[in-house]
């Protein structure tokens, strides 16, 4: 079973460590927790293992292949999707257009080929299309689909970039912070929306804040400081934990 | 809506290609044939510039080459026009790719000074180069074969070209390639995340862009019938650059709009000829800060000011067993 890991891997901004020897692991149909305060390196780590970041030591693996080296867009075609703490959609163009961006590594026709033969361009076109209103359909996006994202509310913003990420067939899927700025009732929606990819065979890394939705949510949970793990467990053990409960989660 | 455009781009295109039966006199004719030489250009600039949000303002440059290599070519190597035509296409794209390798990882600002830097350069070798480019005297450009030689076929051959050039930018455009230029535009992280080769995404339409410039060079040059080093001066290429900005970014239609007004502007204000540039700083002011996402956008802008749609917020409402079936069926890489 083939999972993605990051290994002992540092990562240091000046004299700043943000992660010191942290090693993880997703597989596949699991939601892996990623909590801790903040600055301790929730995102750093996102970043190393979808490759913003190249680790200054350790190892990135997915299965067999070593992705320690290996650039984002590489990651992307290898079946690394992540969202971001801050939206990023393209504000001119419309959601659907947004959600068929992410099926970038599903498209075969080259560039000058797309301009000469726009049939082929045009039948792929049509797949990903279908694709993507499907997906738009699955997260509940389906009435703003021909919205530009500019005029998109922040919770159907945080839905499109899952559409996005989820248009190419990902293995693994890393959400830092989807849950931040949404109502309780959206988180729920949002819940449902996880635990169908998670079934579906992906593993989703959760970098959350709501620790009580991480904590519903997760199979297992990873609890950081200070840039390193300071516990690693099933939910239970890590909310029980002395440590995590001093530094993190209070009394 | 699809329909209603497609009869539009017909009959724009009948009354073009109908234009040497109903034009008023040659001088019109000549006028048609250079906005479709500029526009054959400006095409691939777009891509450039209005998709992928690289600010080239050096692209006189390229359609220098473009011209000359035709001039040469045809003039002192006495090749027929069609494969100079071709080879002029082939060098503006070579050119644009020893352009575009170094200079395309720059970031924004430094890159359009690599643009300006190599128009400067082109222009002092055309006036070094003596004995090839007639120097500060210029060359005599032969024109085409007929039935292109006369005015009205000349006219006929630049609307096929540019239908072709449109043609084939549009397809770039409308396509994944398209949303892709525009992620490297917008947002490098997002094409990153995506998949998207940057770098190469840029070289690809520098590329393409190089090509259409050097075969408007070769049109162009045969349509002055005479060209020299003051033909391609710095300021025709932000002439090429404002007709984006103004035509907006992320269309076709409005980068063809303002090249085919800014180009036939000093014609429509004609007594006051010398007050042309003046109108064209004017319009480029007027764009900027009233609809600064440029004329192509203004149906948009106009549309949804008329009828404001409900941006009544809604629940997000998943729905799973649909997500699930979708996730199961993969789009196979
Ligand atoms: N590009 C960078 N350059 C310098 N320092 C950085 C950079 N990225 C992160 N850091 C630092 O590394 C530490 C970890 O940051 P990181 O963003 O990973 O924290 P986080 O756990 O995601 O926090 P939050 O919960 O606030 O999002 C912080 O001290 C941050 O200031
Ligand atoms: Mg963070």
């Amino acid at each position: 079973m083939s999972t993605l890991a990051a290994r002992d891997v540092t990562k240091a901004f000046g004299g700043l460590t943000a992660l010191a020897e942290v090693s993880l692991e997703v597989a596949p149909s699991e939601i892996h927790g990623l909590i801790g305060p903040n600055g301790s390196g929730k995102t750093t780590l996102l970043n190393a293992l979808s490759g913003y970041y190249l680790a200054d030591a350790g190892r990135v693996t997915l299965g067999e292949a070593d992705l320690t080296r290996v650039s984002v867009q590489r990651r992307a075609f290898a079946g690394v999707a992540r969202t971001f703490q801050k939206p990023r959609l393209l504000p001119t163009l419309t959601v659907v257009d947004n959600v068929m961006l992410g099926g970038w590594p599903a498209v075969r026709s080259s560039f000058f080929g797309t301009a000469l033969s726009w049939l082929r361009a045009r039948r792929e076109e049509k797949v990903l299309r279908e694709r993507a209103e499907e997906l738009l359909h699955g997260v509940g996006l389906a009435p703003v689909m021909t919205r530009r994202a500019s005029l998109l509310e922040h919770a159907e913003q945080r839905f499109a970039e899952i559409a996005r990420g989820l248009m190419a067939g990902p293995r693994f899927l890393l959400l830092d912070e989807p849950a931040g700025g949404l109502t309780p009732h959206e988180i729920e929606q949002l819940g449902v929306v996880i635990r169908t990819v998670r079934d579906a065979g992906i593993g989703v890394l959760l970098v959350e804040h709501h620790t009580d939705f991480v904590f519903r949510l997760s199979d297992r949970v990873t609890a950081l400081d200070l840039g390193r793990v300071i516990r690693q467990g099933t939910p239970a053990e890590v909310r029980h934990d002395a440590e995590v409960i001093r530094v993190y989660l209070g009394a | 809506m699809r329909a209603s455009r497609a009869v539009v781009v017909v009959g724009v295109l009948l009354a073009l290609a109908t234009m040497p039966w109903w034009a008023r006199d040659q001088y019109q004719l000549h006028l048609a044939a250079l906005i479709g030489v500029y526009w054959i250009l400006i095409a691939g600039l777009n891509l450039v510039v209005g998709y992928s949000g690289q600010l080239s303002i050096g692209h006189v440059g390229l359609l220098a080459i473009g011209a000359y290599g035709f001039a040469i070519l045809t003039g002192r190597y006495e090749w027929g026009p069609w494969w100079a035509l071709a080879a002029s296409g082939g060098l503006g794209s070579l050119c644009g790719l020893l352009l575009g390798l170094p200079s395309l990882r720059l970031p924004g600002f430094y890159f359009a000074m690599a643009t300006l830097a190599f128009a400067l350069i082109v222009t002092e070798i055309s006036l070094a180069q003596g004995d090839l480019t007639g120097g500060g005297t210029g060359l005599p450009v032969p024109g085409f074969t007929a039935p292109f030689d006369s005015p009205g076929g000349f006219h006929a051959l630049v609307l096929i070209v540019a239908v072709l050039i449109t043609w084939l930018t549009w397809n770039v455009a409308r396509f994944m390639w398209g949303r892709a230029l525009i992620a490297v535009r917008d947002s490098v992280v997002t094409a990153q995340a995506v998949g998207v080769p940057v770098f190469r995404a840029k070289l690809l339409v520098f590329v393409l862009s190089g090509l259409t410039a050097g075969v408007a060079g070769a049109l162009f040059a045969s349509l002055q019938s005479y060209i020299t080093p003051d033909t391609f001066v710095f300021e025709l290429g932000l002439f090429f650059f404002v007709c984006i900005i103004i035509g907006g970014r992320g269309t076709i239609v409005g980068p063809l709009i303002g090249t085919a007004v800014l180009t036939a502007l000093p014609e429509i204000v004609a007594p006051l000829a010398r007050w042309s540039t003046f109108f064209y700083g004017l319009l480029l002011l007027a764009v900027v800060l009233l609809v600064p996402e440029g004329i192509g956008h203004m149906v948009e802008i106009v549309r949804a000011r008329l009828r404001p749609r409900s941006l009544a917020s809604f629940a997000v409402a998943p729905d799973a067993e649909r997500l699930a079936r979708c996730l199961r069926s993969e789009p196979r890489r």
